[in-house]
């Protein structure tokens, strides 16, 4: 299978940890061979906070998803979130140097590093640098500029950054698993790369991933990525919200929340009550509907209040041809779209990873668009690596010819001293 | 011959600063003043009772009431501070001589600082100088009536002082661990007054890039009944403006920040060395906006001052209205009105030996214009209690809970707990 690659997206969760292992074909579609997933613990907001029992439970999910598709997993593509992720957009400019004419490859990387010349708080880091699009001595509009004559490369970049360590956390809880992580992703952007099409971006859509411990959002306008980030909201805390005003455990909120659930204020009758049921099944406590729903729509309703006030400062929201698209486990709240409906004043739809193939159940769920979307972004930067371990290896590590001369040279010379020992 | 006549006009010099430390709990905060360095600005001990005066470390000191009290203390009354202070008239009035800015701390309750701060504020006052006082309420456990006095001659202070700066015993002991030792407390007391008492001389004292001085200073505590919210941290290495911020948030006057939602002026100053990047005042600015609300003025100065090297100061500023609780008292008139006889006998006398060899006195009136405060800025003396805008505190049925999330770092957004549940936040708001 030469034409295939298996890549693994894994999701670290707030509510969940899932695994997902899928194929990238080289006609760019993708194939879902199976889902592994495990309740998670230890971790809040999006961020790890318990070391050791995140860990168990990332060793679940991915010996679920091994069991299930039967692939061994080496190296993940390992989704991040939490609050303190961040972006802007900046544009990058290099002169091409005077012995050259036409623009070539080294000179996009320029053109990336400069547009990553900009103040960072020091404890962050840089997670990505999306390409918006080309200037090439100011013609707007160019596609593709290598190969092209030009003075100048300009480039506007989609950068987004966030705080170091916690993001390297992550990476380390699960190295410690002996499990290599290719590189990280912004979880909001791998969910827009797998529920939007390319129409979609081209015409204007707004993602949000409402997960279990953030709600991420990424916005494309004109086919590029414009803005995107996260709040440190989510299920997590409409669980919590349930439990404290209703004073039951956290495990039962979360199961009133996902059966009786809704954000639609003034559509229960007066008076009408759900009923909890007791661990042993008899009828326990009467809640009143209105009340519940009280508690989710005010939650809801900041939380994306708070989102659309991220759109303030720009006229984004005046570009989404498309229109806004919910996904994530909190979508599937009752009547979510409507309340985004109203607050946006956009056309709203909830939507799943539909740009692959495969297990059809996963795929529909929208719980995994994120770790489903790290595929399809394995898949988008395959394109520019070189293929084969070899050669990918090589590009890697500087002097790589002489890292594999090193152990040749010594075995010949133990092989040496051996046999003509005196 | 062709005489040039020269330039009348008054120059601007260094204003010059005394920072008097009256009473037993002036002399402490003095003393504490005096070993974290005073720069530049001249210490005066003030005391009745000479025990205490002799272990000040202060370079100059003036005894009150040798007689009245014999060199004891004023033994917690106010008339005696009163009289004592009375007796020495002419000492304090020479050794306020020439000051352009007096900063007043004592604590209030006992006999000295109660009895004797009124009449010292009005005396540096009639002598052209600007009075700011910072004082100490005393502890609840000492009991009701030493703080009935304390404040009664707050209220007196109010008239006489331009600026009153009021820290509050009870909101410092609070930010000590409850195991720490009695003389830890204590401590801590004397250091945040110290603290202030030097940022607010440093910020009269140094020329800032931006100025933020005493009619700004003025503006922002101007207020009937204020609690007084201050902070300051300094800081030095890459993180700075974000460590120094947050010192000063921690600051225990300032409740961690909790208190400058409230406000709706703040006084912020930011001093660094040569290298303070505007960045670094963007940073901290856009962190500080983040506790206050979006109504509140911010008065900003900005100063560079060679001499911190590395180090950023960030020094908050700001006063709320005190609970009305502690306004009842006050109703009663103040025991005495020192004012009416001191003006009668405002004739400066000549110099005596014990203040410190002051060898840049340049007596020129005119040259202290420039610190003057507009009358405007003053306080109005009597100022009818207005209502103010009607913010109604939401009574609290139950503790702020944040559930699952209590243990995890908060989520604040517009000086709002995300983690608190939504619909407690905006209890009744909702529909």
């Amino acid at each position: 299978m030469a034409s295939e690659d298996i890549v693994v997206g894994l999701e670290i969760g707030t509510s969940k940890i899932c695994a997902v292992v899928g194929e990238t074909r080289r006609d760019g579609t993708v194939k879902i061979l199976g889902v592994g997933q495990a309740p998670s613990r230890g971790v809040r907001k999006g961020e790890i906070v318990d070391f050791d029992t995140a860990g168990k439970c990332i060793r679940e999910a991915l010996a679920d998803a091994e069991e299930k598709s039967d692939v061994m997993i080496r190296s993940v593509f390992l989704a991040v979130s939490g609050g303190h992720v961040e972006s802007f957009n900046n544009r990058g400019s290099v002169t091409i140097p005077d012995d050259r004419e036409d623009i070539c490859e080294e000179d996009y990387e320029d053109v990336q590093a400069a547009a990553r010349e900009v103040t960072i708080p020091p404890s962050n880091i840089f997670l990505h640098s999306f390409l918006q699009r080309y200037y090439v001595d100011g013609q707007d509009g160019v596609l593709n500029p290598i190969g092209m004559m030009g003075r100048k490369l300009e480039a506007d970049f989609h950068i987004v950054h966030g705080i170091g360590n916690r993001i390297k956390n992550s990476i380390r809880c699960v190295k410690e698993l002996d499990i290599d992580v290719e590189e990280i992703v912004f979880g909001a952007i791998a969910s827009a790369l797998v529920v939007l099409d390319l129409n979609q971006k081209n015409l204007g859509a707004l993602v949000i991933d409402m997960g279990g411990g953030t709600t991420g959002y990424a916005a494309y306008v004109d086919g590029g990525i414009k803005q995107s980030g996260c709040i440190a909201v989510g299920g997590d805390h409409i669980t919590n919200d349930i439990s404290l005003g209703l004073r039951i455990p956290m495990a039962r909120a979360e199961r009133l929340k996902i059966e009786e659930g809704g954000v639609t204020l003034g559509d229960s009758l007066p008076g009408e009550t759900v009923v909890l049921k007791d661990e042993t099944g008899f009828a326990g406590r009467e809640i009143e509907r209105e009340m519940l729903n009280t508690i989710i729509h005010c939650r809801v309703r900041e939380t994306l209040e708070l989102l659309r006030r991220e759109f303030d400062d720009s006229n984004y929201l005046d570009f989404l041809g498309a229109g806004v698209l919910l996904t994530g486990g909190c979508s599937m709240l009752d009547g979510v779209d409507k309340l985004a409906e109203e607050i946006f004043g956009l056309p709203v739809h909830l939507t799943h990873a539909h740009t692959v193939s495969g297990v059809t159940s996963a795929f529909e769920n929208p719980q995994f668009s994120t770790a489903i979307g790290l595929i399809k972004y394995a898949q988008a930067m395959q394109g520019e690596k070189p293929r084969g371990w070899l050669s990918r290896m090589a590009r890697k590590i500087p002097f790589f010819g002489i890292w594999l001369l090193i152990p040749a040279l010594l075995v010949i010379t133990v092989v040496l001293f051996f046999t003509f020992r005196p | 011959m062709i005489e040039f006549p020269r330039t009348s006009h008054a120059v601007a010099r260094e204003p010059r600063v005394q920072i008097l430390g009256l009473g037993g709990a002036g002399t402490n905060v003095l003393d504490r003043i005096q070993l974290d360095g005073a720069d530049g600005a001249e210490l005066i001990a003030i005391n009745t009772d000479l025990q205490s005066l002799t272990g000040s470390v202060a370079p100059a000191k003036v005894q009150l009431g040798p007689k009245t009290t014999r060199g004891l203390g004023a033994g917690g009354d106010p008339e005696l501070g009163y009289e004592a202070a009375e007796e020495v008239a002419g000492d304090l009035r020479a050794a306020l001589d020439g000051a352009d800015v007096v900063l007043i701390c004592t604590g209030l309750g006992g006999g000295t600082g109660s009895g004797a701060a009124p009449l010292i504020a009005s005396y540096a006052r009639d002598l052209g100088a600007l009075v700011v006082l910072f004082a100490t309420m005393p502890f609840s456990f000492e009991g009701k009536r030493r703080m009935a006095q304390a404040q009664d001659a707050l209220a007196t202070l109010h008239r006489y002082a331009d600026v009153v700066v009021c820290f509050d015993n009870d909101k410092m002991a609070d930010a000590v661990s409850p195991t720490a030792a009695v003389q830890d407390a204590f401590g801590v007391a004397d250091q945040t007054l110290s603290q202030s008492v030097r940022a607010i001389s440093a910020l009269i004292r140094r020329r800032g890039l931006i100025h933020a001085g005493l009619d700004e200073l003025a503006t922002v505590l101007r207020r009937q009944n204020p609690r007084c919210v201050f902070g300051s941290g300094d800081a030095d290495g890459d993180n700075r403006a974000h460590l120094a911020l947050e010192r000063a948030l921690k600051s225990p006057l300032m409740d961690r920040g909790r208190m400058l939602s409230e406000a709706d002026s703040v006084l912020v100053n930011i001093a660094g060395g040569s290298n303070l990047t505007l960045n670094e005042v963007q940073i901290l600015m856009d962190e500080l906006n983040r506790h206050i609300a979006d109504h509140t003025r911010i008065l900003f100065g900005m100063a560079i001052d060679p001499r911190l090297g590395n180090r950023l100061v960030v020094t908050i500023l700001s006063s709320v209205e005190a609970d009305p609780g502690i306004d009842a008292p006050r109703i009663a008139p103040p025991a005495r009105e020192p004012a009416p006889d001191l003006d009668s006998q405002a004739v400066p006398e000549p110099h005596i030996s014990f203040v410190e060899s002051d060898e840049d006195v340049v007596a020129v009136p005119a040259a202290r214009a420039p610190v003057r405060v507009p009358a405007a800025a003053r306080p109005p003396v009597v100022e009818p209690v207005a209502k103010r805008g009607g913010k109604q505190e939401q009574m609290q049925f139950e503790p702020v809970t944040r559930g699952r999330f209590e243990k995890s770092e908060p989520t604040i957004v517009d000086g709002q707990d995300l983690d608190v549940p939504t619909f407690l936040r905006r209890n009744g708001r909702a529909k």
